[in-house]
């Protein structure tokens, strides 16, 4: 699913974005990606549906070598993930019915499937009633789901998710670790990336913690990779 | 899939009306410019041919000439590499053009004691050698030819006339070249706009697994139509000034141009420029597509 071996990733300043990073997540799991702010959670995401590539080690995702990976065949690999990005990406002159439409045109799907399948997502992510509204009449927690509904319009293998929580309150943050929990149960691998210390007590799975762009914990790290 | 193509470059042209309408009236000007330029060039251009097709040098033969004289000088003129046709024109009959022309001094023309004017051979020039070069050269081969005393050919205008030509085209190319150029920029800074203003809609696109080609597509769809109707309004403001200058200036000119027809462009020529409006459109694409749409 998810196998990165001593990936480093350097930058203009930032020598050490990541620093040796070995990691592997499992078809099926949720993970959290937990660090504090700058930990370099992004950056990791980023290598993981190839917006970045690695300056050094091994990224395979969902059976793509990332490192080989010519940029003709990112929109594959991409079809393969569902990306929830921290900003959300909404349109703000579109409605939530739009929305999602947008990202299957986008996929050149027939306009009869469309709405269809924009419908499905909008019920299964429980804003069916808000299919008309624009993202700026959705309360935060609305609006998150919907950006989760964009993304699993076309099951994913792998959920790719940056700080999803972060301007939630403590109640729509539930609801959005409770959609993603459903997500999970359907077969696709979640990985979360969050600096919420409360989110991940709270809400325990397993856990790869990121400090300074380093892995300080990771439960299926291979040993050798751990000091 | 198609449809999508076309609701994305829809909504391209309608999210900025302004500024696609500045756009096209801009690559409608300059093609107007352009067509005027090909349209007056190519007009110009026939006018001198067949003015030129009108050159001839008239041979003024040398004393009283004999028919078989004369036939035997026409055939010598005949025979040289320039000389299309030759008509021989005798004394006599010079006398009666002149009379024809000058109806009022027909009596005084008459009673002069001995006819005054030359036979003459009129020589007319094949169409290659119809230029100022053509005429020397000819008129070097006749002067040395016995029997003929004097040469009258003008060539003068027509070389002034072949350097206004050469001017027109000079003019046209580079004041053309120039605003192909400026109209490159101007659809390139039109789609650079437009990929700025979707800047979202392609993160997104990306970001779900959308091809190079279906991101780029309307944006390649959008500079060619706009190059397209460009060159299709142009056209049509052409045919109107055309019809317009027509109308009030070639008809109540006609006696003095003659009877040299002016013309439109051909449908060929027309598909020409519909085409470069298309080529064009491509390439101010390709100019902001490579730099600003790197996916």
């Amino acid at each position: 699913m998810i196998e990165m071996i001593h990936v480093s990733k350097a930058y203009e300043g930032n020598p050490h974005a990541l620093f040796d990073i070995t990691i592997r997540v499992e078809k099926g799991q949720f993970i959290y990606l937990f660090g504090p702010n700058g930990a370099g959670k992004s950056t990791l995401l980023k290598l993981l549906y190839a917006a970045e590539r690695p300056t050094s080690g091994e990224v395979r995702v969902n059976g793509f070598d990332l490192v080989r990976l010519k940029p003709r065949r990112i929109p594959s690999l991409r079809r393969t993930l569902g990306l929830v990005f921290q900003d959300l990406k909404l349109l703000q002159r579109r409605t939530a019915e739009e929305n999602i439409a947008f990202a299957l045109e986008a996929l050149g799907a027939e306009k009869g499937e469309v709405l269809k399948k924009a419908n499905q997502a909008l019920r299964w992510v429980g804003l069916e009633r808000r299919a008309t509204c624009l993202p700026s009449e959705l309360s935060a927690g609305e609006q998150q789901r919907l950006a989760v509904a964009r993304a699993i319009i076309n099951d994913p293998v792998l959920l790719l998710a940056d700080e999803p929580t972060g301007n939630l309150s403590l109640a729509a943050a539930e609801e959005t670790i409770r959609l993603f929990e459903k997500i999970n149960l359907r077969g696709t691998t979640v990985v979360l990336a969050t600096h919420n210390e409360g989110l991940v007590n709270r809400w325990p799975k397993d856990k790869i913690i990121l400090e300074q762009g380093r892995v300080s914990e990771s439960p299926l790290a291979p040993p050798s990779a751990n000091g | 899939m198609n449809g999508s193509f076309l609701r994305q470059t829809w909504q391209n042209l309608v999210q900025n009306p302004w500024l696609n309408a500045i756009t096209l009236g801009t690559i409608a000007l300059s093609f107007l410019v352009l067509g005027l330029f090909l349209v007056v060039f190519l007009n110009t251009k026939g006018l001198l041919e067949e003015w030129g097709s009108r050159i001839r040098v008239t041979a003024y033969l040398s004393g009283p000439v004999d028919p078989d004289q004369a036939m035997r000088l026409k055939e010598k003129v005949q025979g040289l590499e320039e000389v299309r046709e030759v008509q021989y024109r005798s004394k006599e009959e010079a006398l009666r053009i002149l009379e024809e022309r000058m109806p009022e001094r027909k009596e005084w023309l008459r009673g002069l004691p001995r006819n005054p004017l030359p036979a003459s051979l009129e020589v007319h020039l094949k169409g290659e050698y119809q230029n100022s070069e053509g005429v020397q050269s000819l008129v070097k081969k006749m002067r040395g030819i016995p029997g003929i005393e004097d040469l009258q050919y003008g060539s003068d205008w027509l070389e002034k006339f072949s350097a206004f030509m050469a001017l027109l085209k000079v003019l046209g190319l580079s004041l053309g070249g120039l605003l192909l150029l400026a109209t490159i920029l101007v659809i390139s800074n039109t789609i650079r706009l437009n990929i700025f203003a979707r800047k979202e809609e392609i993160e997104i696109m990306r970001s779900v697994g959308a091809t190079g080609f279906f991101i780029r597509a309307p944006f390649y769809m959008e500079g060619i139509l706009q190059g397209f109707l460009g060159a299709v309004l142009a056209l049509a403001m052409l045919y109107a000034f055309f019809q317009l200058f027509l109308s009030r200036v070639y008809e109540p000119l006609k006696g003095l141009l003659g009877s040299f027809p002016v013309q439109f462009l051909t449908w060929e020529q027309m598909a020409a420029m519909g085409l470069g409006g298309v080529v064009l459109g491509l390439f101010g694409t390709q100019v902001s597509v490579g730099r600003y749409l790197r996916l």
